[in-house]
Parts: structure tokens; sequence; C-alpha cells
């Protein structure tokens, strides 16, 4: 037990740094690199006033390190600081696009998994045969396709040529769950590169796994194949897959942005495309760190989940 | 499918919009004068966009860009991922080995397309921007695969024979350990070209590296997309060239994966679909990943 704990303390050591350096990649990737954020936000009209007052508005005068110190002191406090934009503080930007993104994100993810292992079960148990072949093909193709073409090829057949489905989620607001058929198109198109590579590596665990001796053994002992796939053979074919669910967080994250702007989805996704294109600083740095803190967590949960189904894997740290 | 099939399938599903993008500039006419924005034929095979612009014109010319930049970005990545990558799996001294790959760790627990965003944000790149942030997007994990590979090689016999020999780190590095790894490089390289196209089409799509009226497939189907209802063509044709190449490339390199290990699925099928282990699990020297 001792070794899973040191394992667990390690693993968790590498979060916190993680997210450590997370923090201040947002802050030196935006703020410390030469040029500065005022210069930036001016952008078009180089004003030299107005540089002075948005400068001074953000303290720009200060020396970098102590401006850090301030941001994640306030971070700590669950303060991100103020728009330079509206003067709006960023977490008002937070709060209004949460919603709509954890509910797309949810209802995808809760898809996903079903989805997913289903399909890549399916292909395992006919391996090389027809279904197989069909599944691997239709995953492969898939997989590299960016969103935002998928999309709009989605929404030119099901809700321009069919009607089956509204093209955009816009008049609908932010309570999506109100209004299912304006959710269709959007989690499909964030289902389709995850399920693609989820059900691969389920489908390559799972033929590894039902080939390896200790099936083989469970068959002679005339234990049901049922049992001997789905409680035998599965969990050691999902120990890979789970760790590329993490890294399926990453995609979901871009998919989010992504599907956000194609569908107008008033989501965080939407916030940061607008803040970015109003070179809003605060409001950017805000996002990324809650992106950056969603992954960072999110790996962690996965590496735990992967450690307990195979534990002799060793993931990590 | 047979091996030789599935080049075939994929090369067809890819040939169309490569050949396009090669060859599609040499092909576009005058610039006329600009016609009614959206209208559908009238003298244009496929009508107008959003500026009035011939989009059969737009075609030929947006696929270029996407596919130079990507390019561009892969081989960026491969030239600081290569160094990177043999130093530290070569190296005997663990301060350098961590010194080099543990910033690399940290770069993969931000999403990429995040980090586009956020340089972006203060610095509006352009298409030489663009190429360089892919690249540092896709160099980690290009080269934990160098390391990896690399590391692999380190261990052989024929390594220990070399140094005993006393031929040069020079040689070692890249007489012999560069040459084995070759192929698995390739077949990395085309992983992360695949994954180059589909970041570069994403971040113009966003308007990202991109002039708002540039000739590129991606932008096309953004900025067109008001006018969907009326002249789809203008979004669905670039559309459609996109998910070719993505789709046709990726078959190209599963193809080319198969080829590398023809006994059916092969150890790399892992790494393919798994771009990188999460958390540092370093094959360590001497030992066999």
């Amino acid at each position: 037990m001792s070794g899973l704990r040191s394992w667990i303390a390690r693993r968790l050591l590498l979060g916190v740094a993680q997210t450590v350096a997370v923090v201040l990649l947002v802050f030196v990737l935006t703020e410390a690199l030469p040029g500065d954020a005022a210069v930036a936000f001016a952008g078009d009209q180089p004003d030299p006033e107005r540089i002075a007052a948005v400068r001074e508005a953000m303290g720009l005068d200060r020396p970098a390190h102590i401006r850090l110190g301030e941001w994640v002191g306030g971070l700590l406090h669950g303060d991100f600081g103020t728009s330079l934009a509206s003067g709006r503080p960023v977490s008002g930007f937070l709060a209004d696009g949460f919603g709509p993104t954890v509910l797309l994100a949810t209802v995808t993810v809760l898809l996903l998994v079903p989805v997913g292992v289903g399909l890549g079960v399916l292909a395992a148990r006919r391996e090389g045969r027809f279904t197989d072949r069909l599944i691997s093909s239709a995953t492969l193709g898939v997989y590299a396709v960016p969103e935002f073409a998928l999309g709009v090829l989605l929404v030119t057949v099901f809700a321009l040529r069919l009607g089956w489905f509204p093209p955009t989620a816009v008049g609908y607001g932010t309570d999506l769950l109100a209004h299912p058929a304006a959710l269709v198109l959007p989690v499909l198109v964030l289902l389709a590169r995850p399920v693609c590579s989820l059900s691969r590596l389920v489908r390559a665990g799972m033929i590894d796994a039902l080939a390896a001796p200790y099936t083989a053994h469970a068959q002679r002992y005339g234990i049901p194949g049922f049992r001997v796939r789905y409680a035998h053979a599965l969990p050691n074919a999902l120990a890979p897959a789970t760790q590329q669910l993490a890294r399926t967080v990453d995609w979901l994250l871009c998919g989010v942005v992504v599907v956000e702007a194609l569908f107008v989805i008033p989501g965080l996704g939407t916030v940061l495309m607008n803040a970015v294109a109003d070179r809003d600083i605060p409001v950017v740095q805000g996002l990324a760190v809650v992106f950056g803190l969603a992954t960072v967590v999110l790996n962690l949960g996965a590496d735990l989940v992967t450690h307990r189904l195979a534990p002799r894997s060793g993931v990590a740290a | 499918m047979k091996r030789p099939g599935r080049y075939a399938a994929g090369a067809a599903v890819a040939g169309v919009p490569l050949a396009l993008a090669v060859l599609g500039p040499f092909f576009v006419g005058e610039p006329g004068a600009r016609a009614a924005s959206f209208t559908p034929g009238g003298g244009h095979w496929l009508g107008t966009d959003f500026v009035g612009r011939d989009v059969l014109d737009q075609v030929l010319l947006g696929g270029r860009p996407v596919v130079l930049v990507a390019l561009a970005a892969t081989a960026l990545a491969y030239l600081v991922a290569l160094p990177v990558g043999l130093v530290s799996a070569l190296t005997h001294r663990r301060w350098l080995e961590e010194t080099l790959m543990r910033p690399l760790d940290v770069l993969l627990a931000v999403p990429s397309l995040l980090m586009l965003l956020l340089v972006a944000a203060a610095f509006p790149p352009g298409a030489v921007g663009l190429a360089l942030l892919v690249a540092l997007v896709s160099v980690p994990d290009a080269a934990r695969i160098v390391r990896a590979a690399a590391a692999e090689a380190a261990s052989r016999p024929a390594v220990e024979a070399l140094r005993m020999q006393g031929e040069s780190w020079w040689r070692l590095a890249v007489g012999y350990v560069g040459r084995s790894i070759l192929r698995t490089l390739a077949a990395d390289a085309g992983i992360r070209l695949t994954g180059a196209l589909y970041l570069v089409a994403t971040a113009a799509f966003l308007g990202i590296g991109v002039a708002p009226d540039a000739s590129d497939w991606a932008v096309m189907v953004d900025r067109n997309r008001a006018g969907l209802f009326i002249q789809p063509w203008a979004v669905v044709v670039p559309a459609l060239l996109i998910v070719a190449l993505t789709m046709g490339s990726n078959l190209l390199v599963d193809a080319a994966m198969e080829h590398r290990a023809p006994a059916g699925r092969t150890p790399r099928d892992r790494v393919r679909s798994e771009p990188a282990p999460r958390a540092p699990v370093p094959p360590r020297k001497g030992r066999r990943p």
C-alpha cells in the first residue's frame, strides 16, 4: 500500500507543478514578452495617451515580478482581475460562459465513453471481418478532420437540406438544455474526433486482452464468455484508453472553442474568442488559467483511474 | 484492405486537394472586376464569395497556404525536436536530460489551441508566426518520440561496440542512432503533419495568423458562412477539400505505419493514436522502453 501511496503523492506533486507551470506560462506568454499588453490593446489606434492610460490601469509600469505576485495572489482569492474592454470583473465573464460550455462538455463526455468503448469492443469481437473493417476505416478517416469543416458540412446537410435541426443556437440564450434539437449537431461534431481515437484504442487493447493467456485460462475454467470479456478483459483494455480520454480533454477544449464559434453558442469559447479579438489580456489570462487547470485536473484524475484499472502498468510520475 | 489498397485509398482521397494546393495557383485567371457577393452562377462556376470574388479562383489559391504552413511547422518542429531528443537520449548526465525534457512536459499541460490563442491575443501573428506557433506546440510530442526511439537504439550492443572502439559521439549519435531511427521518425513526421494541418486549418478558421479576406480554404469556410443559405458552394467546396486533405493524409500515414511492421497491429499503433504518454515515463537508458 505504501507503494501506491507514494505513487499518488508523486502524481499529485506533478499535478501541482503543472498547475504552477501553467499559471507562469500564461503570464509569460501574455505579459512578459517584449511589447506589452497596453500596446497590443491600443492596437489599431496607437494613441500614446491611450497607451499610457491602459498601462497605468494595468500597472504595467511596475516590474514584472511584482505584477506576477499580485496576479497570482488575486487568483488564489478567486480574483481574476478586470476586463480592459469593459471594466467588468473577469469572474463575471467566466460565470456567464460557464453554463453552456459545461453542458456541452458533460453531454459529450457522457456519450463519448459508451459510444467509444462500445464501438471498440464491437470491432475487437469481429476482428478482421466486415464490421471491424467498417468501424476501423471510418474512425481512421474522421480522426484527423478539423471540427469546423465537419461541422459546416453537417449543418449544410442536416440543417439546410433536410431541416432536421437548427443551423445555429442563435436565439436560444444560455439555456440550451431546454432546446435539445439545437444541441444535437454541436455534440455530434464535438464527439467525432474523441470517439475515433477512443474506439481505436479500446479495439487494440481488447484484441490484446482477448488473446492474452489469462483470458484463455478463464475460459478453460468455464467462466461464461460475457464475464470474461467484460469483467476481465475490458478493464485491461481500458487502461491505455483512459489515458487517451485525458488527452481528449485537450481536443474537447479546442473543439469547444470551434464549435461555439460555429454554432454561435455563448459559452467560454465564445468569451475567449471575443477577448482575443479585443486583445483583452486579463480576460484571456483568466480563461487560459481556467482551461489549463481543467486540463491538469482531468489528466490527474485519468491517471488515478488508470492506475486503479491496471496497477502494474506503472503510469507516470 | 491490403496494403497497396490502403495506400491507393489514401492517395485517392488526399490527391485532389494536394494537387489543387500545389498546381491550383497556376490556373488562376486574371482577377476580374468584383461581382455582387454571394451570387450563384452568372459566369462564375461556383458563384461568388462574400466580397464578390470568384469562388473557383479562391479555391485554386486557397490550398497552398494551408499546406505550406503545415509543412513548415512540421519541419521546424523536427529541427528542434531532433537535437533535443537525441541529446537527451544519449547523454549520460541526468541533469542535462531533465533540463531538456521537463520544460516540454509543461508545454504538454496546455491545450494546443489555447496556446495559439494566448499568444495571438498579445501579438497577432502572420503566416510565419502561425507556423512557428504550431511548431512550438508540436515539439514536445516529437521530442518524446525521438528520445524514446533513440534510447532504444542506443541500448543496442552495436552502440556499446562503437563506444568501446572509441568512435566519436557525433558518429555514434548521427551515424548509427540517427540512421537507425529514421523510419520511426518518418512515420512520426507524418503524424505531426496531420496534426499541423488540423491546427493550421482550425487557427485560420478562427482568424488567427491570416488576413480577414485571405485566399485560404479555412478562411473561406469561416467568411462565407454568412451566405450559406443562398450560396452554399463557397463554403461546401473548401470544407470538403479540407476534409479530404486531412482524411487522406491520415490514411496515408496509417498505411505507412503498417508498412513499418507488417505483422498486423504494431507497437507504434499505440504511440500513434496516443500522441504522448501523459506524464514523464522515461525509458531509462540501458533498458528497453
